[in-house]
């Protein structure tokens, strides 16, 4: 093929590769949604740590303990908003994350004790955790096939399925286990890989990163992840190139399962006791984490990295209302102003650009 | 004409005796239809004479209620998008088919990803090969970014990607569905002149247009149809411009 025509573009892109870093960093802020919420992310840890260093006594910011507790809380809520943001991508929606959550997190305990695989147990198993933890995984990445069959199959709305779906796993929890809590102190070694710490660093933590790095890779590098943004970008153009909406939709809503399940798991194993309503709340606790990290309400748009930031976002800002002692509603209010002010600047730079 | 089994064998692609049905609704009646070797077919006529139904009946996205297949003479059954991609046909649609919310790079390569075999893109030979095409397909004015996402261009940029991608995978067959219409006087030229030079290289067209004048500077033959039907066809030495327009406004 000749390339002398194409020598223009060539030249351009040459061009703007050559620009001083500062000024690439400048035009990705720009010209991507989490590059705002990189800011908001970044100013609001300038401002705590300001704060925390001029008032050590009033505002605890940067004691060990106020650190600990914060790289302890983040995980459940960002593994849950990595699964529901990439449906979110392929242009689906998943209600019953939160329900699925408390669902899949007791079945796992279930299976775990029964098998003699808490920690109190005379001779406890070190192997059941692990084989309630895998049962669990199925059922959720089972649920999420389900949700994807039915929405699919009889071309309804993800969010009337899952909607739906979100009463049944709720009611199922109360079915299957009743409304009292129940305990789950798994054994060694499953109680440090989900439950230890390194250094200040929680387990839950750096599993969550793993992921992040897993999806990110899967997302931004991998066929499949263009499939995803190509299916809830434009569901047409998707078919006429010859990509199979259905069977990427369905991965989606798998892995949507998938990570609402590892979630409840984590958070349970850190808190040693499953409330069977605990989930509840998350599903848009985490579809507003991934709002604000600028993803497209209708799909085809965002990214891992906005993900992380809106997820670690919602909690600085929840952490922060938490040590000024504020009433919990403060919170809601606060991740509801954000929401809408996410989507009004991310809709801004879109405009200013087109 | 050929037995009930086999087709012509100079003929790259024949659809015989086909009918579309959408309920009670019949969208191309017995219709019959091919496309030889080098030659490019002006497919003509009015609003819901059933062209567009053809071309995405020939690209696999829309496949027949019944009737007969024939790729290089051989019955073939096209009912997906993977089919027409095997029997080397590609496609550029009326309504674009390109991801707003995607770069350009991205959006020529959605579905046929440049990987290493664990399924991981080759992002920089992507944009190589892509650069490449978008400055010899057409002379795509003003762009200069291949990173650039779709949605921030305009109509005839647009376009340019969709043809650039098209060009880029055909083979044997390239289906045009009023590829002009959001193009400039200039394009437009640049993209007829392409087709011929397609022809010459051994690829065939099907143009798709309302604009007799261009399907009379490039095509060989002319299929006009009305209805879901073909109601007229000539070579290009045995027609004119008037007697074309005729059969269009007539039927």
């Amino acid at each position: 093929m000749s390339s002398g025509q194409s020598d223009h573009i060539r030249k351009a892109v040459a061009e703007r590769n050559k620009r001083p870093l500062a000024n690439k960093f400048m035009d990705w802020i720009r010209d991507n949604p989490e590059g705002g919420i990189f800011i908001m992310f970044i100013a609001a840890q300038a401002a705590a740590i300001i704060f925390g260093l001029l008032f050590p006594d009033q505002f605890r910011y940067l004691a060990p303990a106020n650190i600990t507790v914060v790289l302890k809380s983040i995980a459940p809520l960002g593994i849950m908003a990595l699964g529901v943001g990439i449906l979110m991508i392929a242009g689906e929606f998943d209600l019953s994350v939160g329900a699925l959550y408390s669902f899949t997190a007791i079945v796992c305990a279930t299976v775990s004790n029964n098998l003699l695989g808490d920690v109190g147990e005379a001779e406890a198993s070190s192997v059941a955790p692990f084989i309630g933890m895998a049962v669990a995984l199925g059922v959720g990445t089972l649920a999420g096939i389900v949700h994807a069959f039915v929405t699919l199959r009889f071309n309804i709305p993800s969010f009337i399925t899952t909607l739906g779906a979100m009463l049944i796993w709720k009611g199922g929890t109360l079915l299957y286990h009743g409304a009292r809590a129940l305990r789950f102190k798994p054994t060694e070694p499953f109680a440090t890989m989900f439950g230890g710490e390194v250094g200040v660093v929680h387990a839950s933590m750096i599993w969550f990163l793993i992921f992040c790095v897993i999806f990110y890779y899967l997302l931004h590098h991998h066929k499949l992840g263009n499939h995803f943004y190509a299916v809830g970008g434009n569901r047409n153009a998707a078919v006429a190139i010859g990509i199979d909406p259905a069977r990427t939709k369905y991965i989606a809503f798998a892995i949507a399962g998938f990570m609402a399940t590892l979630s409840g798991i984590v958070a349970a194993t850190r808190v040693g006791s499953i409330q069977p309503g605990g989930g509840l709340g998350m599903e848009l606790q985490s579809i507003a984490a991934c709002v604000i990290g600028g993803l497209a309400l209708n799909g085809g748009r965002g990214s891992i990295l906005g993900i992380l930031f809106g997820t670690a976002l919602v909690f600085t800002i929840q952490d922060v209302l938490l040590l000024l002692q504020a009433p919990a509603f403060y919170f809601e209010m606060f991740v509801g102003t954000m929401i809408v002010i996410a989507v009004i600047m991310n809709t801004a730079v879109r405009r200013a650009k087109a | 004409m050929a037995s009930n089994t086999e087709g012509s064998s100079d003929w790259l692609y024949e659809a015989r005796n086909i009918t579309k049905k959408y309920g009670s609704f019949t969208a191309l009646d017995s219709m019959n239809f091919h496309i030889a070797k080098n030659e490019v077919v002006g497919l003509l006529g009015d609003n819901g004479a059933g062209k567009s139904t053809l071309v995405k009946m020939i690209s696999g996205i829309n496949p027949p209620t019944s009737g007969d297949i024939f790729v290089n003479g051989k019955k073939t059954e096209i009912r997906t998008r993977s089919d027409s991609e095997a029997a080397g046909i590609e496609t550029i649609y009326q309504d674009i088919a390109l991801v707003d919310s995607m770069s350009i790079t991205r959006n020529i390569f959605m579905g046929r990803e440049i990987t290493n075999r664990f399924g991981f893109m080759d992002h920089k030979k992507m944009e190589d090969v892509a650069i490449d095409i978008l400055g010899s397909a057409v002379q795509i004015s003003g762009i200069d970014d291949p990173r650039k996402e779709v949605g921030f261009l305009s109509g005839g940029q647009k376009q340019a990607v969709a043809i650039a991608r098209a060009v880029h995978f055909k083979r044997n067959i390239l289906l045009l569905d009023e590829p002009t219409s959001a193009l400039s006087v200039r394009e437009t030229e640049h993209l007829l002149k392409y087709v011929g030079d397609l022809k010459k290289q051994g690829t065939s067209s099907v143009l798709v247009t309302h604009n007799l004048y261009h399907a009379f500077m490039v095509c060989d033959r002319f299929v006009v149809m009305s209805h879901g039907t073909k109601v007229f066809e000539a070579t290009k030495k045995d027609t004119t411009i008037e007697e074309l327009t005729d059969h269009v406004i007539r039927t």
